[in-house]
């Protein structure tokens, strides 16, 4: 695996849904500015463990990590003094079906910002601007943005909703399965799209693609069952893995 | 691991894969044997049949490299199956390399057949036959993954190019002395080359075997041991 610096810590973490313990003593380092990727069967525990990262698991009732820690540039995020919409500004997240609001191009993009206080139209217009360029929409969308979000198709509506988060300027994107929704040009603009964006942002894809994984991730962990079975760079996983189960859900021979 | 693929497909697929390869390996084999007999007991019959059947050993790589391209387009092969379809198709390109000289042999042994000097032929028998057990430990590397019996055909190439050249400072000695009979010693000399070249590919094959094991590149380690041992210390 490539070392770069530390983007995420994340030490012997267990995780339960009440009485269901979902994630086992997981401990990972995923490196800054590379894409990292989680694969593994339905139920293994990789959408939870990404939505561990920005604490948006907090919503579910019961929900609630058992033990370990997950330190965000050597923050512990479980700190019960950290502020939540910081986070979430600081780790945005997209997901698998493209969600814009019910809004124009342009107010989906500056919604964010708005809300935090920032409303001083020729700030937004460049924030606007900036973000639909770097989610390769602008060329799109730049004589329509007053139009509604609606009217854009699956893959572009998906990329608004990545030009959305990266408008917060966040350190971290995370992306649960966000090709799942998209045919595969779209799939293929978004995957081209994260080799731009890793320069800026580190990136956690979780993904049942594992072509996708192979072209557009730096480095895989492979989960089963609630527990991290391997974890090392893509090639080195997908050319030879160490272990008998990754080799078995990578060829398919998995049950 | 003998698991199957869920996708039943996939594994016709490899099987069928693995089936011309050993089905070419045989013709291969079973090619040189021929080439070998029709010089040793003066055959020409079966020199010629050894150079008709060189077309199906031709085909057979072509259809190899096809059944290889289908898998890769269609299945997108990973981890040990990727290794598998990259190594039969390498070893496809190996023996068909080997059954050409298989033809070059059986080309000398007509020349020799239809000389009416009588030259010893059987000199070249030990030669042969080291080289046909270090092909057929190649071919048995190949079909079990043995990455131990395909690492070590390299040491016992060695020996096989030792006797090949005894065997060439022999036949040159005679040349010497040949008083106008120098030209089946010269088809002798090419039928060894030929041999101790079915050595190389066999080592070839040994570690394509070792790369379908273990992932592992063998290839020029020796060199590139030594070319990382001479460098000099970074201060």
């Amino acid at each position: 695996m490539v070392k770069t610096s530390t983007a995420i810590q994340i030490n012997n973490l267990s995780f339960a849904y009440g009485a269901k313990q979902v994630l086992h003593d997981v401990s990972l380092e995923i490196p800054a500015r590379q894409v990292t990727a989680f694969i593994g069967p339905s139920g293994c525990g990789k959408s939870t463990l990404l939505r561990c990262f920005n604490r948006i698991n907090d919503r579910i009732p019961g929900a609630k990590l058992t033990a370990g820690s997950i330190l965000v540039h050597d923050i512990d995020i479980n700190r019960t003094d950290i502020d939540l919409q910081e986070l979430r500004r600081r780790i945005g997240m997209v997901f698998q079906k493209y969600n814009p609001f019910a809004k124009s191009i342009y107010d989906n993009v500056a919604f964010s910002l708005r809300a935090a206080g920032r409303t001083k139209r020729s700030v937004l217009d460049g924030i606007v601007e900036n973000a639909l360029k770097n989610a390769a929409l602008w060329d799109e969308v730049k004589s329509r943005l007053h139009a509604s979000a609606f009217g854009l198709s699956g893959g572009q509506q998906q990329r608004l909703c990545i030009a959305r988060a990266i408008a917060n300027q966040p350190e971290i994107l995370l992306m649960d399965e966000p090709c799942a929704a998209l045919d595969p040009l779209a799939t293929l603009k978004i995957e081209e799209l994260l080799s731009e964006l890793k320069k800026q942002y580190t990136i956690i894809i979780v993904t049942h693609n594992l072509a996708q994984a192979t072209r557009c991730s730096d480095n895989t962990a492979f989960m089963y069952l609630g527990k991290v079975i391997e974890y090392g760079s893509t090639m080195q996983l997908f050319e030879n893995p160490k272990e008998p189960q990754t080799e078995a859900y990578v060829t398919g021979k998995f049950g | 691991m003998n698991q199957q693929h869920i996708f039943r497909d996939f594994d016709k697929a490899i099987e069928a894969l693995k089936g011309e390869v050993l089905t070419m390996a045989g013709l291969t084999r079973q090619n040189l044997e021929r080439a070998m007999r029709s010089l040793l007991e003066r055959d020409i019959d079966l020199a010629r049949s050894v150079i008709a059947d060189d077309a199906d050993v031709d085909d057979l790589e072509r259809q190899i490299d096809q059944s290889g391209i289908d898998i890769l387009v269609r299945f997108h092969p990973v981890a040990s199956d990727l290794r598998l379809v990259i190594t039969s198709m390498k070893m496809a390109h190996n023996l068909e390399r080997i059954s050409d000289h298989a033809v070059n042999i059986a080309k000398r042994s007509k020349k020799i057949c239809k000389s009416t000097m009588v030259e010893d032929a059987s000199l070249t028998e030990p030669l042969y036959s080291l080289a046909d057990k270090l092909l057929r430990d190649a071919l048995m590397a190949y079909t079990d993954a043995n990455v131990t019996l395909g690492e070590g055909l390299k040491v016992r190439d060695k020996e096989l190019d030792q006797l090949h050249k005894q065997m060439i400072a022999s036949l040159s000695a005679r040349l010497e002395d040949s008083n106008g009979r120098s030209e089946n010693l010269l088809h002798l000399i090419f039928v060894a080359r030929s041999i101790e070249r079915i050595g190389d590919l066999a080592v070839n094959i040994g570690e394509d075997a070792v790369f379908l094991g273990e992932a592992r590149d063998i290839r020029h380690e020796h060199r590139r041991n030594s070319a990382e041992e001479g460098e000099s210390p970074v201060s």
